[in-house]
């Protein structure tokens, strides 16, 4: 990396942080520490919800899944708008009213103590899970480009964030968002633009998407249906429109966001705003990832973008055949590719195009049978940025994704650290301490959840795409727990006990889905929704279940 | 010493434009579909 590089990924990070702290100076109150003292305006909350979710993994991964399978993911995303409605009409105005800090904190007030404690232990497991993978992600970067042992990453990274979100608390996590958001954006711009301008002389960009839609890059619509098929536009609208309520409904570290909210107006436009802006942003980022598999149509790439894998091949005997498939496989493909741009012979591009995968996977598969990730779908951005652009634009994407690690990271910790303190620590075991004592509690949690994130990062090693670990890792919790909002505010004869059980019964199922069936997990949500629901509207139905609250 | 105080109850109100929050709420779902609409005839166009 060069010097201009480092002084604009330093810069950005010191000035983002210190801009946070300073916004954050009157923090010392539980109210100011985790709820901003409900001030925030909707533009700062909006961009705080779209950072949180936009992770480093959003740039990384993203762009090397649309390299590797197309823009199809995009359809992942469009149930997002229909659940941001949902939220805002119903979920927005019930929490707001019931002024709590958490989510969980309205179901002790819907339900009883032993139904928040459960959802509570949930979210802490599924975000605790998570949050390691969303540190792991930015330690790629610095694997590459340094070849720094990702754990010094991890270490530095999550320190930083544990240092200004102990500090500041939500003020600081919303305001450095919001500033880390505005580099994603011009990070995204450019990285774009940056793919655009490098098209080799000739190639004009609608050539460039003709190729790209060709090899199948451009399938952002897929109309057919497969149960087992993560991304078609069915399982994108309603499987997403389930996960987006869960995440952005039941999620504490989504949730806490609009708490924020100094009306419930702003709190709705907040969300709204990311309904309009979600699906356009995701669409750009794949399209930049597209656009990178047309360059290296023209300019050579790698046999594998993983360089320790690539290392492994190398020192296979079959390597030398291998490699001599891939030079071949290549010349052929851009042979291919201008006659199919000079000729509209687009059969014979197709042909070449699924030459150069085999050989890739051949590769990979080489890679994994001898210890490798066997998967270098995670280094395909990376690579392109790294050695391609020039000095400064570099700088300013790595800041980007480490903007983007930090938003996530920052938030995640936040909000468990909230839910540790508020509906565990204060609910369970210190009930009537001082405002002050709490304050102190909920920053321990932060360095504590800070410390696990730390700790658990290692093991994104192995986990493939990323951005589908986490989204996987979610969707094994988020059907139970969207399913026992979804009781809470829509079947008021459901009480507590029955909710419990539903709940029980719901993640029952769909860890049953995942292991015993192949359905693909954006179902699961579905299915676990629909189980907690059921279970718990039948147990109400059958006597006993409904009436308890009475008796208490 | 009685834990830490409730946040305090923050007040509604109709969005400033568009009149009436379903009136929003239906623009953003056409906003959705025109852009399903738009990145499936973009698919057709570009995909052979």
């Amino acid at each position: 990396m060069r010097t201009l590089d480092w002084c604009v990924l330093i810069g950005s990070v010191v000035l983002i942080i210190a801009y946070g702290l300073w916004r954050a100076r009157h923090s010392g109150t539980v109210n100011q520490y985790l709820l901003a003292d409900k001030t925030m305006p909707w533009y700062a909350m909006a961009l705080s919800i779209m950072a949180t979710q936009a992770s480093a993994i959003t740039f990384i991964s993203t762009t090397g899944q649309a390299y590797v399978d197309g823009m199809r993911f995009v359809q992942f995303y469009f149930g997002l708008p229909l659940a941001m409605i949902l939220i805002s009409a119903f979920a927005v105005p019930v929490f707001h009213r019931a002024k709590v800090y958490t989510a969980y904190e309205y179901l002790e007030q819907r339900f009883d103590a032993k139904t928040r404690a459960l959802v509570s232990v949930i979210f802490l497991i599924q975000r605790g899970l998570a949050v390691g993978v969303a540190l792991y992600a930015p330690a790629i970067v610095l694997t590459v480009i340094m070849g720094w042992p990702d754990q010094w990453t991890t270490v530095i990274m999550g320190s930083l964030v544990v240092l200004y979100t102990t500090m500041g608390g939500i003020k600081a996590v919303t305001w450095t968002d919001f500033q880390q958001m505005v580099i994603m954006f011009v990070g995204l711009f450019i990285a774009l633009g940056m793919a655009i301008w490098m098209l080799p002389q000739g190639v004009g960009l609608a050539d460039a998407l003709r190729l790209a839609g060709a090899a199948g890059r451009l399938n952002a619509v897929v109309t057919s249906f497969d149960w087992q098929d993560r991304y078609n536009v069915w399982s994108g609208l309603l499987g997403g429109m389930f996960l987006a309520l869960a995440y952005f409904g039941c999620d504490q570290s989504q949730v806490q966001r609009y708490l924020t909210g100094k009306s419930i107006t702003q709190s709705r436009l907040s969300l709204l705003f990311n309904a309009v802006a979600k699906i356009p942003m995701q669409f750009f980022i794949l399209l930049t990832g597209a656009l990178v598999f047309v360059f290296y149509i023209y300019e050579k790439p790698p046999l594998l973008f993983h360089q320790h894998d690539l290392k492994l091949v190398e020192r296979m005997p079959a390597y030398g055949e291998v490699n001599r498939q891939f030079e071949n496989a290549f010349v052929e493909q851009r042979r291919a590719a201008q006659s199919g741009i000079d000729e509209g012979n687009w059969d014979g591009y197709q042909t070449a195009v699924k030459n150069v995968e085999r050989v890739r996977a051949e590769a990979n598969r080489m890679a994994k049978s001898k210890g490798g990730a066997g998967n270098d779908t995670n280094y395909v951005f990376l690579s392109f940025v790294m050695k391609y652009l020039p000095a400064g634009v570099v700088g300013l994407i790595l800041a980007a994704i480490f903007a983007a690690a930090m938003s996530t990271i920052s938030a995640e910790v936040n909000s468990l650290a909230t839910v540790s303190v508020i509906d565990i620590y204060q609910r369970h075991w210190v009930r009537d301490a001082s405002d002050r004592h709490y304050v102190n509690a909920a920053r321990a949690a932060t360095v504590f959840w800070g410390g696990y994130a730390i700790f658990t990062a290692g093991f994104g090693r192995s986990l493939g795409s990323l951005i589908e670990a986490v989204n996987m890792l979610g969707s094994l919790f988020y059907g139970g727990l969207l399913g026992v909002f979804l009781l809470a505010f829509f079947f008021p004869r459901v009480k507590g006990t029955a909710a419990f059980a539903g709940v029980i019964a719901g993640e029952a199922a769909i860890f049953a889905a995942h292991l015993f069936t192949s359905i693909s997990f954006l179902w699961f949500n579905v299915i676990g929704c629909v189980v907690v629901v059921t279970v718990g509207l039948l147990l109400s139905c059958s006597g006993g279940w409904s009436s308890e609250r009475a008796h208490e | 010493m009685n834990g830490p105080e409730k946040p305090r109850e923050v007040i509604g109100g109709p969005p400033p434009f568009l009149g009436t929050w379903r009136r929003v709420y239906t623009a953003v779902a056409a906003y959705l579909v025109l852009l399903i609409t738009a990145f499936y005839l973009f698919t057709r166009f570009f995909n052979r």
